[in-house]
């Protein structure tokens, strides 16, 4: 049975079923692969580049990164307090979700998009107080509007960091290239 | 079709449909596909990923520990001590952990309902607005004489705003009442303090300096007074240089019992007589002048009387008279006697005699709280049965119900539900629907504690004045409202005198109102210029407190009327004595908890149930064995229970487990186990408390068998329970 299916995949006809299989196979991979590199879809295509092109700090959105392992997401009291005040609100096609939500008092589901596994324990506050900024792991947020990453966040990338930045203090190194500071 | 497939092919194959399948499902990590809501409001003082810590009063019972409940992302987490707590220092006992299973329980009242019958379960939805109309008109149109309080057993703010009201309007005080405070036998307690210690006020007994501490009935690991503070002070004292040597006097085992160095298990109402037999010889082995309080005492007959031989009187005598730091503690079901008063004053005479008091390790009166000039005694039983019989005769017109459930915890004899039936309105304030909920025209629930403002007076067990603070660590579940709130929507609504005299807009005006005298007293745990920092501290430490030691010392007692005590008297015609004691895990309100339902009791590991506890003898005796059904039989009423045969009670006593035997009060508590109230009579001692321990009762057996779930082994640690015939 097996023999029979392997003679008709190797006939003449087979090979180039297989061969357009193949490419079927490959292109489905390569496209499952960019989608989960791409941003994904957020209920609102909310302009980062606009909001701090008007000078508001991340630290006013995302208090936690400062105190805490979560940055958080800004609640909707947050974003009505500034948008309740303009006119833009009621008009823009954008900000339907936003009115929306307010108006239902649902909350928004938000994708998240800088995410670490679950085994690793990711901490914002000791970076911020190393004096990390937020551009240097999450990008420009200028240029964005949804939140992109511009980088992989994997391992080899945290240590790289970690590495560069203790060059010349070998106790921290120890401690910052140790597994159980973040796998624990 | 001739090439034959090679197993390299074939391996090659399957590796590339491995690998395009892995490709297929997806690299990224699974959360990507996890949405987050963030909040619509974030809570106050709430920072995601960090827990919040809220310093709060526990209110299971009435002794005012202090908890520090974690939060996360609003919802209670998990309940500690509050370690600067004067009252428990950072402890708390199983009841205080379980209060989470009293806020997430899944019977609360959610929101306010009136009931088409009483006892029908048959509730309709009402506004708050019409349950303010309610309660106003209640007030406005009824004669205030007919208006009555009856309230749960803690101190706190809301008996102060109901004193307020009931004095405004000119109605009676609340009346305050607790299963517990029966069981403590406060009254008898107090009015033997006054007439021993020359004062009135609630003795503290300093254990934790005793040297040698003899417990007359008092079960102070369990459930007196204030269970957590006597705990700590029990520890101190063993950790004592010399460890401490406790002897518990009490016909059953109990858990104190169980610790003590010696058990002297005397027939039940003896206790008195006893402790007069230690003082008479002890102060004869010390020599000098025998106190004239002992000269009358007879040492034979109290032998005779209490079944504990003359060389154990002799050797416990010289025990206390050799001790450095003497301290005999009466309390519990021995002043639940006939005889209580003067069981109470002959152990306090030990004391006197031993001159301990305003001694380390001796007897003290406890520290007025804040605010008051003495801590209002709950009423006793006899007092309840007066307001029973006032409501039989149908004089009260109104009946607000707060923190006590009345027809559950009062015996069943002194028919608390019957005389409802004689009262036109009874508003219910119950947090779940308790049995007497269940008997009211309306339920107006409160929020539950962890949700709810309030202070509360700690009676006892601190050494410095105490205001305890309590806080909401959650926003309110459900649609309840707080009982301080409604009564003041209430009183506005009436007007006139009543508003102005309650001119507060929400209970947070009215706590801070209570405590703005305090703001002046600078030698606390805090200081503020002003009530706003002043309460923003007051619930940051979780309460108010002196920093000085306020124990008041007694008056030396001379000793010089001699003392006698009556022989104990008992109603019924049954041969065993009766002896009903609180489950120190369920307490009088706890069965509602699975949490504590699941806890094995400390003596006997039953748990979920009801059990009866007879001596092995007894029990081989009649014929009866483990988990038979008996049928216990009192001039009062009958009860069915399981059996649990334990070696250590006199076999001419049974004890039955207070707690459990709900017809209502939520799914955990419901039709579970029995009630011992049941069986009581009416007999009082000469303070007004109720002579509990002295019904005696008939043990009948049915022939059925219904098995108690215990954590012990059934066959024990010998194979005994395998029986002889194995």
């Amino acid at each position: 049975m097996i023999k029979r299916i392997f003679g008709v995949l190797f006939s003449p006809l087979g090979r180039i079923g297989l061969l357009i299989g193949g490419l079927t196979v490959l292109s489905l991979a390569v496209w499952g692969i960019s989608l989960t590199q791409a941003s994904p879809a957020q209920p609102i295509q909310f302009p980062h580049n606009r909001h701090v092109n008007f000078g508001i700090q991340c630290l006013y959105c995302h208090p936690g990164a400062s105190r805490g392992p979560v940055a958080g997401l800004p609640t909707q009291t947050k974003c009505w307090g500034c948008h309740q005040q303009m006119q833009i609100t009621q008009t823009s096609e954008l900000l339907k979700p936003l009115v929306q939500a307010v108006e239902s008092n649902k909350p928004i589901q938000w994708v998240p998009v800088a995410i670490v596994p679950d085994f690793v324990h990711f901490n914002h506050r000791p970076h911020i107080a190393a004096g990390v900024n937020c551009e240097d792991c999450h990008g420009d947020m200028r240029q964005v509007t949804i939140a992109e990453n511009p980088q992989v966040f994997n391992m080899g990338w945290c240590l790289n960091c970690h590495r560069e930045r203790t060059e010349n203090d070998p106790e921290k190194r120890t401690k910052l290239l140790d597994c159980g500071t973040c796998h624990y | 079709m001739s090439k034959k497939i090679s197993r390299r092919d074939f391996l090659k194959l399957a590796g590339v449909g491995a690998a395009t399948g892995a490709v297929l499902t997806g690299c990224g990590p699974a959360s990507r596909y996890v949405v987050r809501e963030p909040y619509m409001q974030m809570p106050e003082y709430t920072f995601n990923g960090q827990s919040t810590y809220f310093a709060t009063t526990c209110r299971e019972c009435p002794a005012g520990c202090g908890l520090v409940v974690r939060t996360y992302q609003g919802r209670a987490i998990k309940v500690e001590g509050n370690k600067v707590h004067p009252v428990n220092l950072g402890k708390t006992c199983a009841r205080g952990q379980a209060t989470l299973q009293g806020l997430y329980n899944p019977d609360r009242v959610t929101g306010a309902v009136s009931q088409s019958a009483r006892g029908s379960r048959n509730f309709s939805n009402m506004e708050w607005d019409a349950a303010i109309g309610v309660v106003a008109d209640a007030l406005a149109n009824t004669d205030p004489a007919g208006i009555a309080f009856l309230m749960g057993l803690a101190p706190d703010h809301l008996y102060d705003l109901a004193s307020d009201l009931t004095t405004a309007i000119g109605a009676p005080a609340p009346v305050r009442y607790g299963a517990l405070s029966l069981f403590e036998t406060r009254a008898t307690l107090l009015q033997a303090a006054e007439s021993i210690l020359g004062q009135s006020g609630l003795p503290y007994f300093d254990m934790a300096g005793a040297d040698v501490t003899f417990s007359f009935g008092a079960n102070f690991l369990e459930t007196w007074l204030s269970p957590v503070a006597y705990t700590r002070g029990y520890s101190k004292m063993r950790k004592q240089e010399k460890r401490g040597y406790l002897v518990q006097f009490e016909p059953r085992m109990s858990q104190t019992a169980a610790k003590a160095d010696e058990w002297v298990p005397l027939k039940p109402g003896t206790e008195g007589l006893v402790a007069l037999a230690i003082g008479r010889i002890a102060a004869q082995v010390r020599g000098g002048s025998l106190p004239r309080a002992f000269v009358d005492v007879d040492i034979p007959g109290i032998v005779e009387e209490s079944g504990v031989s003359e060389e154990t009187l002799l050797h416990l005598a010289e025990l206390f008279a050799g001790a450095e730091r003497p301290l005999a503690v009466p309390g519990g079901a021995a002043l639940g006697q006939s005889n209580g008063l003067g069981t109470a004053e002959a152990v306090l005479a030990l004391d006197a005699m031993a001159g301990n008091f305003g001694k380390p390790g001796g007897v003290f009166l406890a520290p007025i709280p804040p605010n008051v000039d003495a801590v209002p005694r709950p009423a006793n039983l006899q007092e309840m049965a007066a307001f029973v019989e006032q409501m039989k005769a149908g004089e009260i017109k109104v009946l607000f119900i707060h923190g006590i459930n009345p027809v559950f915890e009062l015996p069943k004899a002194l028919g608390f539900e019957n005389a409802m039936k004689s009262v036109p309105l009874v508003i219910s304030f119950a947090t779940f629907p308790d049995e007497s909920a269940l008997q009211a025209d309306y339920i107006f629930p409160d929020h539950h504690g962890l949700e709810s403002w309030g202070y509360q007076r700690v009676a006892i067990g601190a050494d410095q004045p105490t205001l305890s603070g309590a806080q909401p660590v959650v926003v309110p579940f459900y649609n309840t409202r707080a009982t301080a709130d409604l009564l003041l929507a209430a009183a506005g609504t009436v007007g006139g005198d009543l508003a102005a005299a309650l001119p507060y807009p929400d209970e947070v005006a009215f706590l801070q109102e209570k405590v703005l005298p305090l703001v002046e007293n600078k030698d606390a745990n805090f200081n503020a210029a002003e009530i706003d920092t002043f309460y923003a501290y007051f619930q940051q430490a979780g309460g108010w407190w002196g920093n000085q030691i306020a124990l008041t010392v007694p008056a030396p007692n001379s000793l010089n009327n001699a003392m006698t005590v009556a022989a104990p008297e008992f109603e019924g015609e049954g041969e065993f004595v009766l002896l009903p004691f609180v489950s120190p895990i369920l307490g009088e309100a706890g069965a509602n908890k699975p949490w504590l339902q699941e806890v094995p009791d400390p003596t006997t590991t039953v748990m979920w149930n009801s059990w009866v506890e007879i001596n092995p003898e007894t029990a081989h005796e009649l014929g009866i064995e483990n988990d038979d059904v008996v049928r216990i039989v009192s001039e009062a009423g009958e009860l069915e229970v399981s059996v649990y045969q334990y070696p250590a009670i006199r076999p001419d006593t049974i004890a039955i487990p207070f707690g459990q035997g709900h017809t209502a009060y939520g799914r955990y508590a419901e039709g579970r186990g029995v009630n011992p109230f049941d069986l009581l009579g009416l007999k009082f001692n000469e303070a007004g408390d109720l002579a509990f321990a002295s019904m005696k009762v008939k043990i009948e057996k049915t022939g059925r068998k219904r098995e108690l779930s215990r954590l012990e082994s059934k066959i024990g640690v010998y194979g005994e329970g395998l029986g002889e015939e194995h």
